[in-house]
């Protein structure tokens, strides 16, 4: 069966930025039969490690293995995810309770479980299993998914995984948001799945509800391994530290640090726990505190533990500002995106399409390219996330030109209809390639004020100008985080439909899944964005809006339009 | 009949989710005769499991969604410019309207009215006062969870709202990030603005702070953060064991050290409580 996962100097891309390392020279072993706990601040690469050990991020260095096996297979020119591993995987992200589709509790089992050739009789036991491990009566199967209550679908979900009957779980902050009955079973079936052999990785900050139960303990810190250890060393050495910052501490041991502190000794924890029960300790304060009763030399250790207290709070204050995450890029990136009045850029753009697509010949087009080119350089960063649909544009456009030159009767191939469909399509993307960096160019605020100081005089022709500036600004706030969730749902739909495919290309017949949840999903956030927008008094009938941003042409505005100005001209003389 | 010092006051409340006709009757109550009142500047802890009815109850005295209700709900308009309380969520993206932090409170200060020349200043404030000055022009794509939220948060310091409604906010985020948010909005707190807090984790009740508990839609416990945790003499329990919630670790040692007679009382609900209570003086 699986061994051990092995990670050797495992590094990581973010998407798109082949030079931004979300991992970096990860090496980790997480033991069969044992509970390992990943821990760290947001944004410190807990999940990222998740998805990688779960193939749903490509590696750009090192090497997984499960046992002898290796996660990534290259078979052929395409690397693909080793099928085994694979299936011996369970992953629940942060949104899998919300990923249903099918019309039935059942059905969403029967399509978690079709990766796997089980027999009719054998499914319906892993369903009833799981289901009872989960703590969801049998009568829920008929239901529709999205009727269960919240807390119901996090255990559906759970249910789901186990069903699969996983070597591996992998577990994204399962605790966030359980109530005390729902943490009470988590830890019920992290147990019994350790207990039957079987390995768990858990992403978590909750170290109160799952450090007592932890074998392992690995800290992540800026995408890379800060320190592993067994769970039990780890909260004994953290706890001595009275100064330690309260981050990545339960409050037990905080607790411990604090009566250390305060004159007494704790009892030492038993082996294999993070720290004594509560029982244990309360008969030692209780005994130590009646040893010391009458002693008047107690005052020191409480003026220790007033010291103690304050330097607590003092790193506690000191770790309070979160730590300076990398803030050079998105900078630069605003300086950007704020730089520019939009209508400047606006006007220039419109400039150089309308005079490029006069363009009738090829030394016009080649002017118009070698043109685009001096505004593609300097922005290319912003133009690289598109380069997909660019390529796919230009197969397109090969292909159409292929059938206009094609005859069919007698069979020939004719090169004018076709270099002039070439033509006309280069130009179309040429005028496509300069639209596209505007996005990053402008932020939305600015360009709902610049329409309104342009066409506000139109209000009082009872044009709804502020209307329409702000419905603007809605759907480019929108854009990103619609890209951002359908991402989510793919990698779901990935993980549980057991592709081997790289993330990135979902199979055929995984869209639905994907597609479903995501639909809701986007209902969801277009109704918590009413409610803000509701919150903030837009709409409201006495709300009289005023305007805190004004923007103002300035020179480098002003030399964007000349330039392009001169651009027009040129492109004007030509044609 | 209603005092002058409360924000909002629900009496005999019940709800029950908005359908037509005959499906109405056979809908389950999502509240259940909640009578609470709501003074100016009060933190109020929300706790209940899953499903208990805290972010209806929440929603309905923020003033958002349809529900069919009965009982009485008073909430002081005057004090509320545009008639709902903002919540902050656990993932606050689709409630930020603005491309940085920046843009969103400033946005938010142009819909309250505020006069344009004194928008930019009064928002760089606010966002200083939540810590987010050096960050403020930022894509929000960039900002983490606690971040977003605290966008959140200065947009009400920003227009000065009253009441302030964070439903499970720190259940993502790192112990770090959950103390700094915290801090911040119990900064807000002490400035006069309401808030309700609602939470799973007991070990963010502070002493003296109010606590309300709901189950399947009931109003189970109203009272202070102490009472919760003390056990009573005839049952030997306290409201919160009754109510299945777990006692952080503090306060379970603080029941062991009463079961061997050491009095502590009011019980310790911090480590450095704890570690105070039993040093002998």
């Amino acid at each position: 069966m699986t061994g051990d996962w092995k990670l050797k100097q495992v590094a990581v891309a973010a998407p798109n930025e082949p030079e931004k390392e979300l991992l970096s020279g990860i090496n980790l072993t997480f033991r069969k039969g044992a509970v390992t706990l990943l821990i760290g601040h947001n944004g410190s690469g807990k999940s990222t490690l998740l998805e990688t050990l779960a193939g749903l991020r490509r590696l750009s260095g090192g090497q997984i293995d499960q046992g002898s096996e290796p996660l990534w297979q290259s078979g052929g020119k395409k690397q693909r995810l080793n099928k085994t591993i694979v299936m011996n995987t369970g992953i629940a992200l942060q949104q899998s309770e919300s990923q249903w589709f099918a019309s039935t509790v059942k059905e969403e089992f029967e399509y978690s479980l079709r990766p796997y050739s089980a027999g009719a009789e054998e499914r319906e036991r892993r369903i009833a299993d799981a289901m009872e491990q989960a703590g969801l009566p049998s009568e829920l199967l008929e239901r529709d998914p999205w009727t269960l209550s919240g807390g119901q679908q996090r255990r559906l979900a759970m249910a789901c995984l186990l069903a699969c009957e996983p070597e591996w779980l992998l577990l994204d902050e399962p605790t966030a948001g359980l109530d005390a009955d729902g943490i009470r079973r988590l830890c019920a079936i992290l147990d019994a799945h350790r207990a039957a052999g079987r390995g768990a990785v858990v992403a978590t900050h909750d170290l109160d509800a799952l450090l007592p139960l932890a074998d392992e303990v690995a800290v992540i810190a800026g995408g890379t391994v800060r320190e592993a250890a067994p769970a039990a060393s780890w909260a004994e050495t953290h706890a001595h530290e009275a100064a330690a910052p309260q981050a990545q501490r339960a409050q037990a041991q905080r607790a411990l640090a604090q009566l250390r502190a305060a004159g007494f000794a704790p009892p030492a924890s038993p082996s294999g726990a993070p720290w004594p029960a509560p029982r244990e300790l309360a008969a030692l304060l209780a005994a130590q505190r009646a040893a010391n009763g009458s002693r008047t030399a107690e005052r020191p250790s409480l003026q220790a533990a007033a010291a103690a207290a304050a330097q607590t709070s003092a790193a506690a204050a000191a770790a309070r500002e979160p730590q300076a995450a990398p803030a050079a890029a998105p900078n630069s990136n605003r300086r950007l995106a704020s730089r520019f009045d939009p209508r400047a850029l606006i006007a220039a753009y419109l400039l150089l399409a309308t005079t490029i697509l006069l363009q009738h010949s090829w030394a016009g087009l080649a002017v118009g390219a070698a043109i685009s080119l001096a505004v593609f350089i300097p922005l290319r960063a912003q133009i690289r996330p598109w380069m997909k649909a660019i390529r796919a544009y230009v197969i397109m456009t090969a292909i159409i030109a292929f059938i206009a030159g094609l005859h069919l009767s007698p069979f020939s191939f004719d090169w004018d209809p076709a270099l002039q469909t070439i033509q006309r399509f280069s130009g179309l993307i040429l005028v496509m390639m300069l639209g596209l960096p505007l996005m990053a160019l402008v932020t939305p605020l600015r360009v709902q004020r610049s329409l309104e100081q342009t066409f506000g005089w139109l209000n009082r022709f009872k044009v709804p100008v502020m209307s329409v500036a702000l419905t603007v600004t809605l759907i480019f706030r929108f854009i990103p985080l619609l890209a951002g969730e359908w991402g989510r749902y793919v990698k779901i739909a990935h993980a549980r439909g057991k592709a081997t495919t790289p993330v990135g290309s979902l199979p055929f017949r995984m869209l639905l899944p994907a597609m479903v949840p995501y639909i809701r999903s986007i209902l969801r956030m277009a109704e918590q964005m009413a409610d803000a927008l509701e919150a903030r008094g837009i709409g409201h009938p006495l709300a009289k809006p005023t305007q805190g941003l004004r923007l103002r042409f300035g020179r480098e505005d002003v030399l964007i339009i000349l330039a392009a100005a001169a651009a027009a001209v040129l492109l004007l003389l030509i044609k | 009949m209603f005092s002058e010092k409360y924000l909002a006051e629900l009496t005999n409340v019940s709800v029950k989710p908005l359908t037509y006709g005959e499906q109405m009757k056979v809908q389950p109550y999502l509240l259940k005769d909640i009578s609470i009142s709501i003074a100016e500047g009060e933190w109020m802890n929300l706790i209940g499991r899953n499903g208990s009815g805290k972010s209806t109850l929440a929603r309905l005295i923020a003033g958002f969604g349809a529900w069919h209700a009965e009982g009485k709900f008073y909430k002081d308009q005057s004090r509320f410019v545009t008639g709902q309380v903002p919540i902050v969520l656990q993932q606050p993206d689709a409630s930020m309207v603005g491309s940085t932090p920046w843009e969103d409170v400033v946005m938010m200060l142009e819909q309250h009215g505020v006069e344009g020349m004194r928008i930019a200043g009064i928002a760089e404030n606010a966002l200083r006062q939540t810590g987010l000055h050096a960050r403020m022009h930022q894509p929000v794509e960039t900002l983490s969870g606690g971040q977003k939220q605290l966008t959140a948060i200065a947009g009400c310091l920003a227009v000065q709202s009253p009441m302030l409604i964070l439903d499970e906010v720190t259940a993502m985020l790192d112990p770090e990030a959950c103390i700094h948010v915290m801090d911040k909005v119990r900064e807000l707190n002490n400035g006069g603005v309401t808030v309700i807090w609602i939470t799973q984790k007991l070990e963010e009740l502070a002493p003296g702070d109010r606590v309300v508990a709901l189950e399947q839609g009931e109003l189970r416990f109203d009272g202070e953060a102490e009472k919760l945790f003390e056990r009573q003499v005839m049952s030997g329990l306290s409201p919160c064991e009754e109510l299945g919630f777990t006692a952080p670790y503090v306060i379970q040692t603080a029941w062991e050290l009463e079961a061997l007679g050491v009095n502590l009382r009011p019980i310790p609900m911090t480590p450095e409580m704890l570690a105070k209570a039993v040093t002998p003086l």
